[in-house]
C-alpha cells in the first residue's frame, strides 16, 4: 500500500508539470495581448510595452515559463495583469468557497442519489423506477444555468424561502479564517448565526449543481445493482430466507458501491471546475468565476495558479477514491 | 424504517427553520442605525488606485472616495470647479492656473494642498497606466509647479484644448499617506489596491473581493452631504434576472446591469424609479477601410444604404436613438450631418453597380463579442439587409480579447466589426481622435481610415485653443467622416436606471460609463 501510495505521489507530480505545460501553451496560442488588454483600451504604445516589461511578457516563452516555474518552487504565485492583486490571495480567498458548494453538492447527490437509485433497481420497470428514470434523464438534460435562475426565482424571489445569491448576509462579517471554509470557520469560532446564514445560502446554488451528478449517481447505481442483484450469493441469500432490506443494504449495496465511488469521486473533480455557471447566477465567489474571468483576460498567472489548484484537487480526489476501492475490495490491494 | 421517520422530521424541521429565517427584505439596510443603500452592479473592482486603472466599476469606486480638481455634472455635461474653486488660462493657451479649495481635507486630516495635487499628477505621469494616456503627450510632471499651497499651475507642451475636459479624472492622492505605504518603490501602488488615501465624500470601509465593497459616509466631508447616509455598499449582482430579483425584494437600492426585458418588467413594478437616458455611448459596425473588400468606399456605401436602422433601434424596445453624426449627441460642437445614410435600396444599389462587386456575390466577415445577444441580432439584422445585395454575412463571435487582437492588425482586421466606443469626455476631440491614424489599432480604430485631409483637420483643432475657431473645424470633420463611411453609424442606447422610491438626488450624467455611478448626491429618505 505504501508503494503504492508513493508511486502514484510522484506521479503526480508529472502529470501536474504536464498539465502546466498544457495550459500554459494553450493560453500562449490564443492571438489576445494581455497587456493591451490590461493597460486599458486607451492606452498608448508606450504604456503597453511597460505592461509588458513589468510582467516579462517580453521575454521568448520558454524563458516566461522556466521563469514561472522557479518562481513558483519559492511559493510566489506571482500577480494578475489584470487586477494587479497576488494570485495566492486570490485563490485562498475564492477556491474554499467552490469545495464548500461542490462538498455540499456531492453530499446531496450521494444522499440521495443512492437510496434513489437502489429503490430503482429494486423496483425495475415499475411506476417508481420510470419516475425515477424521468428525474434523472431530465437532471442530465436541463442546462444547470437555467435550472439555477429557475428556483432562484421561485424559492428566492416568489417565495422568498432562501436567500438570492452571495455567500452570507450583506452585513454579516465573516468569521476569521482559519481553514478559510466559512461554514468549518463560523463553526470553529462559535458563531452559530453565521453557520446557519452559510448554510441557508449554500442550499439552492448546490441544489442547482448537484443535479447533474445526482442523475448520474442513481443511474450508474440503479445498473450495478440489477447487475448484483444477480449474483449468485445474492440468491443463496434469499434462498436463506434473509430479508430484502438486509440483502439489498448490506451484501448487494457494497459491492454495488464500487463503480458509484469512481462515478463519485470523477463528480468531485469535474465540479470543482465546472461551477461557473452557477457561480454566476447566486453570485457565489468562487473559483470557476475567478479561473474563467482570467481565461477571458488571457491573464496567464492567474491562468496557471487555478489550474495547478483545480488539477491538484481532481488528481487528489481520484487518488483518495482508489484508496476507497483498495478497502472495498480487498481484490485491488492484493493486486498492487 | 423509524430511523428514516426521524430523519425527515429533521430534514422538516430544518427547513422550517429556513422559512422563517428568511423573511423577505422590503427595506434598506441598516449599519448603526445609519441608512446604507446598496448598489448591485455587475462588474468587481479589482483596484482602486487611481493612477493605475479606471473602468465603470473602478471609477464609481473611486469618485466615491477622492475629489479632482474639477467635476463632470448634469445632462448635458458641463465641468463644476470642485477642489480647484477656479482656474485661469495663460494667453499663448499653455499655462493652466489652478486655485485650489481652503476648506479641503484628506480622510486622515491632512489638508488638500497644492503639493498633493502636483505629486497626483505626476505619480500617474510617473507609472504610466490608467488615465496618463490623457495628458502624458503633452505634460511633463517637472512643468507642474506649486506656485503657493493653494495654487498649482500646469504648463503644457504645446496648446491642447482639450486639457480641462480630463482633468476630472485625474483624482487627488494624499502623498504622505501613500509614501508612508510604499513597498520597493512601487508608488504605493500595492497598498492602494485595496485601501485609499482620498478626500472624497466617503471611505473604504470593507473590501470583500468577489462579493461587495463597503463605503462609510466621511462626516465632515469639506462639501458637506445632501441627505443622512451612513454609507454605501457596491454589491456584486452579475445576473440580469438576479439583479431584478434583488431590486424587487429590496436587497437593493439601485441596480445597474438590467437587460432591456428586465427593465421593461420592473418598471412596471410599484415602488421602483426607472428611468431611460440619452448616453455619450455609440455603436457602429466599422469597416476595415483597407481590407481586401471592404476599401472600396461604393461597396461601403452600398452596405451602409442597405443597413436596416429601425431593427436596430428594434433591439432595445425602442430605447435607443439612432446617430445623426459620428458625434454622439452630448458631444460638444455635434450637427446633424445632411445625408446621413439611411435604409434606402435604390441607394444601396446604384452603390453597388459602382463598386468593384457589381453584382456582389461576395461573402463580409462580421466580428462581434460572444455571448453579446444584442451584437449577434445586430447581426442577424446585416445578413437580412444584405440578402438584396447578393451579399452574404459570416458571423464570427469571438471573445473581447481575441476580437480586439484581431482589430490590432491591418491585415488580421475584419471586414466589419461591432464596436460599443464611449469617449472619456465631452469634447468633441475625444471621438474625432478615433478617426485618427494615431488611433489605428485601438478598438475604435480598427476602421484603419487615413485621410490626409481628415488628420488635418483633426490636428488643427485640438491644437486649436479659442473655440470659436474650433467649432466650424468639427462641423467640417464630421461631414467628412460621415462621407468616409468607416462604419455604419449606429445609434445611441439609452441607460437604463432603475433604483427603490425611497432613493433620492440620483444625478446622471452621460459622461460617465455605461455602469457607472455617482455615488456622492445619493440618500435614501
Amino acid at each position: 500500500m505504501l508503494r503504492f501510495t508513493l508511486r502514484r505521489a510522484v506521479l503526480m507530480v508529472f502529470m501536474l508539470l504536464g498539465l502546466l505545460l498544457i495550459t500554459f501553451t494553450i493560453s500562449h496560442i490564443a492571438p489576445s495581448d494581455p497587456a493591451a488588454l490590461a493597460a486599458g483600451p486607451d492606452a498608448n504604445v508606450a504604456m503597453i510595452e511597460r505592461y509588458r516589461v513589468e510582467y516579462g511578457l517580453d521575454r521568448p516563452l520558454y524563458e516566461q515559463f522556466a521563469i514561472y516555474l522557479q518562481r513558483l518552487l519559492t511559493g510566489n504565485w506571482g500577480k494578475s495583469i489584470h487586477t494587479t492583486r497576488q494570485v495566492w490571495d486570490d485563490l485562498v480567498s475564492y477556491f474554499p468557497n467552490t469545495v464548500e458548494l461542490v462538498a455540499f453538492s456531492i453530499l446531496i447527490a450521494v444522499a440521495l442519489g443512492v437510496p434513489l437509485g437502489v429503490i430503482a433497481a429494486v423496483n425495475q420497470n415499475r411506476a417508481t423506477d420510470h419516475i425515477i428514470r424521468i428525474l434523472t434523464v431530465s437532471g442530465v438534460a436541463m442546462p444547470m444555468f437555467w435550472l439555477g435562475l429557475m428556483a432562484q426565482l421561485y424559492f428566492a424571489l416568489h417565495l422568498g424561502w432562501f436567500p438570492l445569491g452571495g455567500r452570507i448576509e450583506m452585513m454579516t462579517d465573516p468569521p476569521e479564517a482559519i481553514t478559510h471554509l466559512l461554514l468549518v470557520d463560523s463553526l470553529l469560532r462559535g458563531q452559530f448565526g453565521t453557520f446557519a446564514e452559510g448554510l441557508h445560502h449554500i442550499v439552492l446554488p448546490s441544489v442547482a449543481l448537484c443535479l447533474p451528478a445526482l442523475a448520474s449517481i442513481i443511474r450508474v447505481n440503479r445498473a450495478e445493482m440489477l447487475e448484483t442483484l444477480k449474483q449468485d450469493y445474492i440468491v443463496n441469500a434469499r434462498a436463506h430466507g434473509l430479508s430484502t432490506f438486509r440483502i439489498v443494504a448490506l451484501y448487494a449495496l457494497k459491492n454495488a458501491m464500487l463503480p458509484t465511488m469512481a462515478m463519485i469521486g470523477l463528480r468531485f473533480g469535474w465540479m470543482l471546475g465546472g461551477t461557473v455557471l452557477v457561480e454566476t447566477v447566486f453570485d457565489w465567489p468562487g473559483i470557476g468565476l475567478y479561473a474563467v474571468q482570467a481565461a477571458i483576460s488571457s491573464d496567464f498567472e492567474p491562468i496557471m495558479g487555478a489550474t495547478i489548484v483545480l488539477g491538484f484537487f481532481f488528481m487528489m480526489t481520484n487518488f483518495v477514491i482508489d484508496l476507497i476501492y483498495g478497502i472495498l475490495d480487498p481484490r485491488v490491494r492484493t493486486q498492487v | 424504517m423509524n430511523e428514516l421517520i426521524k430523519m425527515g422530521l429533521a430534514a422538516g424541521v430544518m427547513a422550517a427553520c429556513f422559512v422563517t429565517a428568511s423573511v423577505p427584505a422590503d427595506a434598506f439596510e441598516r449599519r448603526d442605525g445609519e441608512k446604507i443603500l446598496v448598489s448591485a452592479q455587475r462588474q468587481a473592482v479589482p483596484t482602486m488606485d487611481p493612477s493605475v486603472k479606471y473602468d465603470a466599476s473602478i471609477r464609481t469606486m473611486q469618485q466615491a472616495m477622492y475629489d479632482g480638481l474639477l467635476k463632470y455634472v448634469d445632462t448635458p455635461p458641463r465641468i463644476v470647479p470642485w477642489l480647484a474653486e477656479s482656474f485661469d488660462v495663460s494667453a499663448d493657451g499653455l499655462t493652466y492656473t489652478f486655485h485650489l479649495v481652503k476648506n479641503a481635507k484628506f480622510h486622515n486630516g491632512d489638508p488638500v494642498d497644492a503639493e498633493a495635487v502636483r505629486w497626483s499628477f505626476e505619480r500617474t505621469l510617473t507609472l504610466g497606466k490608467g488615465p496618463a494616456w490623457m495628458l502624458n503627450t503633452f505634460l511633463k510632471a517637472e512643468n507642474i509647479k506649486v506656485v503657493d499651497p493653494s495654487t498649482v499651475s500646469f504648463t503644457l507642451d504645446r496648446p491642447f484644448a482639450p486639457f480641462t475636459s480630463f482633468v476630472p479624472w485625474w483624482y487627488i492622492m494624499n502623498p504622505k499617506q501613500v509614501m508612508a505605504n510604499e513597498v520597493d518603490g512601487d508608488l504605493g501602488q500595492k497598498w492602494l489596491v485595496e485601501n485609499e488615501a482620498g478626500s472624497g465624500p466617503f471611505k473604504l470601509a470593507r473590501v470583500e473581493q468577489g462579493t461587495l465593497y463597503e463605503l462609510s459616509r466621511v462626516d465632515d466631508y469639506w462639501r458637506g452631504h445632501q441627505g443622512k447616509l451612513g454609507g454605501i455598499i457596491y454589491k456584486l449582482i452579475r445576473e440580469s434576472s438576479a439583479q431584478r430579483a434583488a431590486l424587487m425584494r429590496g436587497e437593493a437600492d439601485l441596480v445597474t446591469g438590467l437587460s432591456p426585458d428586465e427593465f421593461d418588467q420592473v418598471a412596471k413594478a410599484k415602488g421602483i424609479v426607472t428611468s431611460t437616458q440619452p448616453a455619450l455611448t455609440a455603436f457602429g459596425i466599422k469597416f476595415n477601410t483597407q481590407g481586401k473588400l471592404t476599401s472600396d468606399l461604393n461597396l461601403r456605401k452600398a452596405v451602409a444604404y442597405a443597413f436596416d436602422y429601425e431593427g436596430l433601434v428594434k433591439i432595445y424596445n425602442g430605447r435607443a436613438v439612432l446617430q445623426t453624426s459620428p458625434f454622439t449627441d452630448a458631444i460638444l460642437g455635434k450637427i446633424d450631418v445632411p445625408g446621413m445614410p439611411r435604409k434606402d435600396m435604390a441607394k444601396a444599389k446604384e452603390y453597388l453597380a459602382k463598386s468593384q462587386h457589381p453584382n456582389g456575390g461576395i461573402e463580409l466577415e462580421y466580428v462581434y463579442v460572444q455571448g453579446l445577444e444584442e451584437e449577434r441580432l445586430m447581426g442577424l439584422i446585416l445578413i437580412d439587409s444584405l440578402k438584396d445585395l447578393n451579399i452574404t454575412v459570416k458571423m464570427v463571435p469571438l471573445t473581447w480579447a481575441n476580437m480586439v487582437a484581431r482589430g490590432s492588425k491591418v491585415e488580421t482586421s475584419p471586414d466589419m466589426i461591432a464596436i460599443f466606443a464611449t469617449p472619456v469626455s465631452i469634447d468633441p476631440d475625444a471621438v474625432a481622435i478615433q478617426y485618427h491614424p494615431s488611433s489605428q489599432g485601438a478598438y475604435y480604430g480598427v476602421h484603419y481610415l487615413d485621410d490626409p485631409e481628415l488628420t488635418k483637420m483633426i490636428e488643427d483643432a485640438r491644437f486649436t485653443t479659442e473655440w470659436e475657431k474650433r467649432e466650424p473645424i468639427y462641423a467640417a470633420i464630421q461631414k467628412r467622416i460621415v462621407d468616409l463611411q468607416p462604419e455604419i453609424f449606429g445609434m445611441m442606447r439609452e441607460r437604463r436606471i432603475a433604483y427603490r422610491d425611497w432613493v433620492k438626488g440620483y444625478a446622471y450624467s452621460p459622461v460617465r460609463m455605461t455602469e457607472e455611478v455617482d455615488f456622492y448626491p445619493l440618500y435614501i429618505e
